[in-house]
């Protein structure tokens, strides 16, 4: 079991990873922050990312597809961002937040560390 | 040496300590000379940027409407008036802390949130949303758009 600064230093040593965040999607604020450069504002994107995952949230409850969010990836250009809400029970309403570099990382790899991280912090 | 001689110590009037009295400018509500279209479209536009934004009003640190963009709904001067009563809570802590001038304050509820902040030293800007607001992100969008709004109604 981790704990929240343990589990972001974890989410650092994930080959390629830039930044990582534990937000809070009710709100868009950040529970935690690691990485990040001086360019890329975490709690920017934090903030962002929570637009992105409420909408998914609102879709698949308007699909009545009665399911969670396991994780999702937006792909870009030079980067993988990787978005895993916390599935414990006192994880509700919490998401992971990974950058990664695209030419630095292994994808299948840094998702699978990324659900080891997920499954084992506790708050 | 009589006795009549003592007397008890007396007790004599002290003036008390306090700072002059500060000078306030004169209101900025019902300013005719305030650049109205262009705080209007300030206010209209964080409507617009941030879903769950239902209105917001920009006061005097009086209590008094200068101007708003909020629904019939929500009543302008009673908000101008909230927001100026959350300030004058916020300065007071922050003079007993020690922690420089008034930025923000929130209230959340249990449907919605009522945000101040700052505009200058003289005016608040307060916004009013709904539960479902991205809360962090009306903090990263609202003081960039105090700091416009302070510039427009600082006269040139």
């Amino acid at each position: 079991m981790a704990n929240l600064d343990t589990a972001l230093k974890d989410a650092m040593t994930i080959d390629g990873a830039i930044g990582a965040a534990l937000v809070d999607y009710t709100s868009g604020m950040t529970l935690g922050v690691a990485g990040g450069t001086p360019e890329i504002d975490l709690t920017v994107a934090a903030a962002g990312n929570t637009d992105v995952v409420r909408a998914k949230m609102r879709t698949i409850e308007m699909l009545k597809l009665n399911d969670d969010i396991e994780d999702m990836l937006i792909t870009l250009g030079s980067q993988y961002h990787i978005i895993r809400p916390l599935a414990g029970p006192n994880g509700k309403g919490l998401f992971l937040y990974l950058m990664l570099s695209k030419t630095r990382s292994n994808l299948a790899l840094a998702r699978h560390q990324l659900r080891t991280i997920e499954e084992q912090l506790e708050l | 040496m009589s006795t009549g001689d003592t007397f008890l110590p007396r007790r004599t009037a002290q003036q008390p300590k306090l700072p002059p009295p500060v000078k306030l400018p004169p209101s900025l509500a019902g300013d005719p000379s305030l650049p109205y279209p262009s705080i209007g479209t300030e206010l209209h536009e964080l409507r617009l940027q941030i879903p769950g934004v239902q209105g917001s009003v920009l006061g005097g640190v009086d209590g008094l409407l200068i101007t708003h963009d909020v629904p019939d709904t929500l009543d302008p001067d009673d908000l101008a008036a909230m927001a100026a009563a959350t300030f004058g809570l916020g300065r007071q802590v922050s003079l007993r802390l020690g922690q420089g001038e008034f930025r923000q304050s929130t209230v959340r509820n249990e449907a919605g949130y009522f945000s101040v902040y700052a505009v200058g030293p003289h005016a608040l800007l307060s916004v009013v949303g709904a539960d479902a607001i991205n809360v962090a992100r009306l903090h990263l969008h609202a003081p960039p758009v105090a700091e416009r709004l302070a510039k427009l109604l600082t006269p040139a």
